[in-house]
């Protein structure tokens, strides 16, 4: 095996700093033909970064690039495609308003006198389609494409352009279970015609399910490569944090007081369709509790929060925050009595222009402590966004001064975490708190969370990953077409009768009672 | 601080750049004139070259017809004055774009500005009520009616999410057309000079001017007054509103994530229109500022052409790196750029349109500051981080 030219790619002892700091230090890297190659880090490791080097966008400070035993030189995108790499970035990079077909040639277009030749592409593109089963419509604009149907046309990107090595930045971090399972097959199918994948995320079990091999790197040093065959999720675990993780939530029976949220049969349109979002929804979180919303993506749960939380306005019903009615309450009173950590974090959560001292003091800027009549003090932000970053572990180069843009998305999470749980709110809500974050940061925030319920804070979470729902929940209410389908007990359920409920195929009739 | 040295050099290089880029090619460009033209010697293009840099500080032709210069204060004095409506349309353009819209529509704040102030300032009548008090009224009045011109395509985008682009070239035009109408037959227009209706009266007439505080002696034979003084401060006050200010905070946390300021509690909708009235305000502010001068003479049928000082806030604002402190400068480099122009139609057989072209180069190339910073910012990742 140690015939090197039975790499792909060969990374050696690449360097790379930004602005004086090492994020990358001695890293090797060696993708075998034909296998498929997990790379596995904290938020912040510099996964990304090695990647991106290795795409041409950024260029290692130091360091070797071998492609199939050859030394080359890659300096940008298009000496990547030469070699027949190609990349999905973590955040897509199409055109909203071309079709699939023509995000796909852009950049490599078939012409003939100027004209494109749609034609050929499509030819090439449908044997590709069948041959992966990587269903798109080629004709259908990108923004009317769900995510999924985005990724699969970067993939036809990549193959399209005969790349041969394919990375895959964090791609599941942004899908749901039954995308991810369709992604998985389709990996497994192009690994069989022979390309060689490169695949990051922070999903262990999807790690171990289809990689070869798995490359863990900390902090930007190599730690090790082993066989996913050989290993389990508590060994990679350790191996990336460099200590002993607690997969498991330890919580004590939660002890749960006087209500702080009661919402009693909510109604909010659509935008969509003529359907209501959210239909007739009522449930109660109390003091002392977490209750987790389980269900599809796309059930009502993000309406519900938004309607929550005073982005969405209200169709008929009634929310009692703290006993006080607030179902027309704007933003700002509203976030008097909660904190919101929101589902989609690059567009409510962080501002990705600002730093980070901008960033963490988004929610306190009008306090008194930060402004003197009308005038924002400085100093005190500084001080204050750099104790955020200190207690929550936050990993950014360049301390309150980062530009948001820069620092890795989980990272980006972890600071909006400490920023909403400082804020010290009765009620917390948080959708998909540990999307895109890795192991040793998700068990910082889930203990975070119950420690907030501990408190005595009344904790509501929607998530789409069943295993956290049944590990951080007291209660479970799963939504199904806007409605609440089921109300089970964690201790008492299984995750089989949790996704009947989540598919439609159960439903529990409407109690009298509109509480629990 | 090293991080502060570098963000100065960040913004001010690229803008340099633009605009030495943009006096290479008006040099070259006169050379091609003077190699064509058979009236303009090597001597001509060398003296066409000189006042396009420095034509602000030209004393004329000595006696044998070479250039003099040294020390002007007329013409430094009136690259201040002109420097003043610049300097405010500039500031209303760039505190929009930090809210993130673009405020094309400053000719059309500016015509009402213009308009509301000459209003006030000739329709009161100095017998009865204080000079002072008028001039104070008539700066409002353009402040105001500025604001509410800019508030219009604010309240559409903000409201309607119509583009406001698009509102802003509509409500130029509606303030062309608008302004023509109210002076149109009016007793503003001075009848008084036989065969000349195109003009109304100056502000002067009823004893309204801007008091000149002692400029007139720094810079003899200027038309400056404490405008540029008034402007200057008001740059200053923008650089602390938009950078210091919860306001100014609010405004680029909307101009840079609308989603996020909603979340953040924040009305975004009305933000929008405020940072439009600023602008708006601003520029009409710009107006009152020049034409209380009291010497300027507007001529008023403005319906088939926008005040090209309004347009000029634009390049003003991005060579200033939309920063207020900026803008002085930028607005005042503009402002002597004319000069210039003015002194080389004067001097040498070249005529004025070069010197439109070669400002028409630097506003086309200040466009592109943002990509040269782009491109400065590229190559000190790549390289700079080698030890
Ligand atoms: N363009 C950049 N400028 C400055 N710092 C950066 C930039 N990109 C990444 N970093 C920093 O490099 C480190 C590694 O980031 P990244 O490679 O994105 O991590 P990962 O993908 O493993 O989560 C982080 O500390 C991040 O803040
Ligand atoms: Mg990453």
């Amino acid at each position: 095996m140690d015939n090197m030219h039975d790499h792909a790619v060969e990374m050696l002892h690449i360097d790379k700093a930004f602005n004086d700091q090492k994020v990358l230090d001695d890293i090797t890297f060696q993708l075998e033909r034909g296998e498929i190659h997990a790379l596995l880090g904290e938020n912040g490791s510099g996964k990304t970064t090695l990647m991106r080097i290795l795409f041409g966008i950024f260029k290692a400070d130091a360091g070797e690039i071998k492609r199939d035993g050859a030394t080359v030189e890659i300096n940008n995108a298009n000496d990547a495609t030469a070699l027949k790499i190609g990349m999905v970035h973590q955040h897509f990079e199409l055109v909203e308003v071309y079709t699939a077909l023509e995000n796909i040639v852009l950049g490599a277009e078939d012409t003939r006198h100027g004209f494109l030749r749609k034609d050929l592409a499509r030819k090439k593109l449908e044997g590709l389609i069948s041959n992966y089963g990587l269903a798109v419509d080629l004709d259908e604009k990108i923004e009317n494409l769900n995510v999924g149907a985005r990724q699969r046309v970067e993939i036809l990107k990549m193959l399209y352009r005969d790349n041969d090595v394919l990375i895959f930045d964090e791609p599941t971090a942004v899908l749901t279970p039954g995308e991810t399972e369709e992604l998985l097959q389709i990996m497994r199918n192009l690994k069989a015609e022979g390309k060689s994948i490169i695949f990051i995320s922070h999903k262990l079990n999807e790690l171990l399910a289809v990689s070869d091999r798995i490359t863990v790197i900390r902090k930007g040093k190599y730690i090790g490569t082993v066989r996913a065959a050989d290993t389990d999720e508590q060994t990679l675990s350790e191996m990336m944090v460099g200590r002993s993780v607690q997969l498991e939530v330890v919580k004590t029976r939660s002890n749960p007081g006087e209500p702080v949220l009661e919402v009693k049969h909510l109604v909010c349109a659509s935008a969509f369709s003529e359907k209501n979002a959210v239909n007739d929804v009522s449930f109660r979180v109390r003091a002392g509790e977490i209750v987790s919303i389980a269900g599809i993506s796309g059930n009502g749960q993000t309406e519900l929060i938004y309607a929550l939380t005073g982005l969405l306005p209200v169709k008929s019903g009634q929310i009692l925050l703290c006993g006080q009615d607030v179902t027309e309450s704007t933003v700002r009173k509203k976030s008097e009595n909660l904190s919101h950590i929101p589902e989609d974090r690059q567009k409510h959560g962080v501002v990705m222009e600002f730093n980070l001292a901008d960033n963490m003091i988004l929610r306190r800027y009008r306090q008194d402590r930060y402004q003197k009549a009308g005038m924002v003090k400085k100093d005190a932000i500084r001080e204050y966004a750099a104790g955020i970053i200190e207690a929550n572990d936050v990993l950014c180069t360049g301390g309150v001064d980062s530009v948001m843009a820069g620092m890795s998305g989980g990272n980006q999470q972890k600071a909006v975490i400490g920023r909403e749980l400082d804020m010290d709110r009765p009620l917390i809500i948080a959708m998909y708190p540990t999307r895109g974050v890795d192991v040793g940061a998700i068990e910082h925030i889930h203990k975070r969370l119950v420690q907030e319920r501990d408190n005595g804070k009344a904790v509501l979470i929607a998530s789409a990953e069943l295993s956290e729902v049944m590990k951080l929940a007291d209660r479970i209410l799963v939504m199904h077409e806007g409605e609440i389908a089921g109300r089970l007990d964690p201790e008492k359920t299984t995750y089989e009768e949790i996704g009947l409920y989540m598919a439609g195929a159960k439903k529990d009739e409407k109690e009298d009672e509109w509480y629990e | 601080m090293n991080k502060n040295r570098n963000r100065f050099l960040y913004s001010t290089v690229p803008s340099l750049i633009a605009i030495l880029a943009g006096l290479v090619f008006g040099a070259i460009l006169m050379l091609i004139v003077c190699l064509m033209d058979k009236n303009i010697t090597l001597g001509g293009f060398w003296d066409g070259a000189r006042l396009l840099i420095i034509g602000f500080l030209s004393k004329g032709r000595d006696e044998l017809g070479n250039l003099m210069f040294g020390y002007n204060g007329t013409h430094l004095g009136n690259m201040l004055f002109k420097a003043t409506p610049l300097i405010m349309t500039g500031l209303s353009v760039a505190a929009a774009f930090k809210a993130g819209l673009f405020n094309i529509g400053a000719p059309g704040q500016y015509l009402m500005g213009l308009t509301a102030s000459i209003v006030i300032a000739l329709a009161i009548p100095s017998a009865s009520v204080p000079a002072g008090l008028i001039l104070v009224l008539a700066l409002l009045g353009g402040m105001v009616a500025g604001a509410v011109w800019g508030m219009i395509p604010g309240a559409l985008k903000a409201y309607l999410n119509v583009n406001e682009v698009i509102t802003c070239i509509l409500t130029n035009w509606i303030a062309a057309n608008l302004s023509t109408l109210i002076f149109e037959g009016s007793a503003f227009i001075n009848n008084t000079e036989p065969g000349k209706s195109g003009f109304l009266y100056k502000t002067a007439a009823n004893g309204v001017e801007l008091p000149k505080a002692l400029l007139d002696k720094v810079f003899p034979g200027s038309q400056v007054n404490s405008g540029i003084i008034i402007a200057v401060i008001l740059a200053v006050i923008m650089y602390f509103v938009i950078s210091k200010s919860i306001c100014g905070f609010e405004m680029r946390l909307c101009g840079s994530n609308r989603e996020a300021a909603r979340y953040c509690g924040i009305n975004e909708n009305a933000n929008i229109i405020m940072s439009m009235a600023i602008a708006g305000a601003l520029a009409g502010i710009g107006a009152a500022l020049y034409t209380l001068s009291g010497n300027t003479e507007f001529a008023w049928s403005t319906y088939q052409k926008l005040p090209q000082v309004g347009f000029n806030g634009i390049p003003v604002a991005l060579l200033g790196c939309l920063n207020p402190i900026g803008v002085i400068f930028t607005g005042m480099f503009m402002s002597a750029l004319e000069i210039n122009g003015q002194q080389i139609a004067n001097l040498t057989a070249y005529n004025e349109y070069i010197t439109s072209i070669i400002i028409g180069v630097i506003v086309y190339l200040s466009a592109f500051t943002k990509y040269i910073r782009g491109v400065m910012m590229h190559r000190r990742k790549k390289g700079g981080t080698k030890k």
